[in-house]
């Protein structure tokens, strides 16, 4: 066989041919957050035969995972898998011909450029707008494209961010939301379909982008599979844009951000989001109660949740205590999945 | 904002101190004792002034026996390392902050046996205790002025006095007294004082000092340039260059000059009185309010500024977060870096809410205070 055959129902498509794809086996790819919309990516850049594969998450398998992160197993789950390793246990087997790397890591300020270092294109699989924001200033210093995705019970939406080509994240969100005040996938659920819908969006433009193809989507695309929509939007740069017009890139330079406090004794952190909020709990008891015990008064919400010894402190500005975590990056996690950041 | 955690830095400080960090950087802005020019002449002239405001603050006879050290964790650190050999033994109290607690726990590495004397929360150390603790080899006692958990004041006097009936070195911790409540180094017979910048004494936070009795030579945690004996390469003798190695922090210490001068004019004696007024209605309030538990002594005689409670059942993290986020008040939860105190008060799991005054409260804050504690016991 030549070496290109195995991608031959991808060559004959022509505006790819042989051409684009030796550029597709010469590129490489970082995809960021390996859960539902990361599988799909990076499933598919692995079976077009992206040459370099990074696939970044410091998270580990759950049970509750394989409803929609499609490269995961029960097994996995059952050894507590991280899954970047498992997602390149299962890629090889499909792909042998490229490389891939698994990075556990949560994404921050201090670590993002390294990170993306060397990168040709950045595709999104990350569960929260500030990391987003954070990929969005990293990619814009570094004039690195991204792919931008995101899914929440039966809707989603991409955008392409090319450098110097298109509006970028930061157009489309000048500030973050207030803390709490957004639904997230544990409160709000998702469908499998539709991260596979997005993962897929997101896939394609990713191999248009890296081939230099004329035909990327320079919209917002919204796609909600339930009722029935797919709608392409323009977007205009916002000519004020801090970051991909004054290039002051406030989260990589943690001038923005949520940040985390460890308080004196015992495995509590206290994490202060970004933008102080005034948080209804009674909403915020609503959105929770099918995932632990909430409790709450007029000074503070209590949760505990139901699948661990998590518990978690809310008060109405948006700061919360986490305990029983050991570490910074935990707690914030623990605040993305059940608040919201 | 209500401030009222001035027992972990004080704030605000007096308006001279902000002017005179401004100054020390746009006009004093040579680097003392090591040019012959006016700029670092200005910043020297500085420098020893704070020395001679703090020798008089003190009781110190010679301004050159007060060193300035990055905080009172370092003048603690110097003052028993720079002291204690193998073979020593120390005596020490149980309600001591960690920046004593966690060098003396070192030394006992190296050889230095250790005897924690049981502290009082109430009446602070007992100085029998203290004298019975002393031993063929003791060296050192070193105690803290004031516990910074519960205000606690030790008979510092008295256990001088011990001290200087032993031949033993006598450390002390001010750092929650300095600047608030008296202090003689003379007459209480104190041989090293650690003493914060930033508390009590109204500096910016990076500087504290140490003083250091006229007949104690201490091994220096440092070597280095001091502007003095340059053409030798051994550290020199005297003090304060002894102890001083490096450039200093020169915005911080004339910050500090302005704190202790604004003491000296003021009295610390109207310091000690405003806070005491301040003081005897927190204590009644809080013992008006079920459910609130207040550590340390009744009356503020005994205690220094400072007073920690716990509410019933009630994660105290969490009362002080509700403080901060509801009502605009900053207190300090939790463990206060001081594993041995709460050990002692039996308070090492919930930790305490720790509220500290300072000159600047008002009577009006703490009306405001107990309302907003009495609000929080009631809904928890």
């Amino acid at each position: 066989m030549r070496p290109l055959d195995r991608y031959s129902r991808q060559t004959i498509f022509q505006e790819i041919g042989e051409e684009g794809q030796l550029k597709l086996l010469q590129s490489k790819v970082a995809v960021i957050g390996m859960g539902a919309l990361g599988t799909v990516i990076a499933n598919n850049l692995c079976r077009a035969g992206v040459g370099y594969l990074r696939l970044v998450d410091r998270d580990y398998v759950e049970l509750s995972n394989l409803q929609r992160q499609t490269l995961y197993n029960e097994q996995d789950a059952a050894d507590q898998m991280p899954k970047a390793v498992a997602a390149v246990k299962h890629l090889e087997k499909i792909n042998s011909e490229i490389q891939i790397e698994a990075v556990l890591k949560d994404v921050n300020s201090g670590n993002v450029e390294s990170i993306l270092d060397g990168m040709d294109l950045v595709v999104d699989g990350t569960d929260n707008l500030e990391t987003r924001l954070l990929i969005n200033d990293a990619c814009l210093k570094n004039n690195i494209p991204w792919v931008h995705g995101a899914a929440l019970a039966g809707s989603g939406l991409t955008m392409n961010i090319i450098p110097g080509q298109t509006p970028c994240l930061r157009c489309l969100h000048p500030e973050l939301p207030a803390p709490g005040s957004h639904p997230t996938c544990s409160t709000a659920g998702v469908l499998g379909m539709i991260t596979g819908i997005i993962g897929c969006l997101e896939s394609t433009e990713a191999i248009k982008i890296l081939i230099g193809s004329p035909r990327i989507n320079r919209k917002l695309c919204v796609v909600n599979i339930w009722y029935n929509q797919f709608t392409y939007l323009d977007i205009e740069q916002n000519p004020r844009c801090l970051a991909c017009v004054e290039h002051k890139f406030e989260y990589l330079n943690s001038v923005k951000g949520s940040y985390t406090v460890s308080l004196c004794g015992r495995d509590s952190i206290q994490v202060i989001p970004a933008k102080a909020g005034d948080i209804d709990f009674q909403t915020m008891a609503e959105k929770l109660k099918n995932l632990g015990t909430v409790k709450y008064n007029p000074f503070t919400l209590n949760f505990s949740a139901s699948n661990s010894n998590l518990e978690i402190t809310l008060f109405q500005d948006g700061r919360a205590i986490i305990k029983n975590v050991k570490d910074d990056q935990t707690a914030k996690s623990a605040y993305a999945e059940y608040i919201g950041l | 904002m209500i401030y009222l955690d001035n027992a972990a830095t004080s704030w605000p400080k007096p308006e001279c101190v902000y002017e005179a960090v401004n100054r020390a950087m746009r006009e004093w802005g040579g680097n003392p004792g090591r040019s012959g020019h006016k700029m670092s002449l200005a910043a020297g002239k500085v420098l020893e002034e704070t020395r001679l405001l703090l020798a008089r603050l003190f009781n110190a006879d010679n301004p050159e026996r007060i060193i300035f050290t990055l905080n009172a964790t370092e003048a603690i650190n110097l003052g028993l390392k720079g002291i204690l050999q193998p073979g020593d033994h120390l005596v020490t109290g149980s309600m001591e902050h960690n920046s004593v607690s966690r060098p003396v726990e070192a030394l006992k590495e190296m050889g230095i046996t250790v005897t924690k004397v049981k502290t009082s929360p109430l009446t602070g150390i007992n100085p029998v205790d203290v004298e019975n603790a002393i031993q063929e080899n003791t060296r050192m006692v070193v105690l803290n002025h004031a516990s910074n958990v519960t205000g606690t004041l030790n008979p510092i006097a008295e256990i001088g006095d011990i001290c200087r009936r032993h031949g033993v070195v006598f450390l002390v911790d001010a750092a929650q007294t300095a600047g608030i409540v008296p202090i003689d180094v003379q007459k209480m017979n104190i041989s090293l004082l650690a003493f914060p910048g930033h508390k009590g004494l109204f500096g910016p936070q990076g500087v504290g000092g140490l003083y250091i009795a006229e007949d104690l030579c201490l091994n220096p945690l440092k070597q280095g340039g001091t502007g003095s004996e340059s053409k030798s390469l051994l550290q020199p003798l005297f003090s304060p260059d002894r102890y001083e190695s490096g450039t200093p922090n020169m915005p911080g210490i004339a910050g500090l000059g302005a704190g202790v001068r604004f003491i000296l004019e003021q009295g610390i004696d109207r310091i000690r009185h405003k806070e005491h007024l301040l003081m005897t209605k927190l204590l009644s309030g809080l013992h008006n309010i079920s459910r609130i538990i207040v550590f340390g002594p009744d009356t503020p005689e005994k205690r220094a500024a400072v007073v920690s409670i716990q509410i019933k059942g009630m994660d105290s993290l969490e009362a002080a977060m509700i403080l901060d986020q509801a009502f605009e008040i900053a207190v300090r939860a939790g463990l206060h870096c001081a594993p041995d105190a709460h050990r002692t008060l039996g308070t090492l799991e919930n930790g305490t809410i720790r509220i500290s005054l300072s000159y600047y409260n008002s009577e009006e804050e703490i009306d405001i205070l107990l309302q907003a504690v009495a609000a929080i016991a009631g809904q928890s």
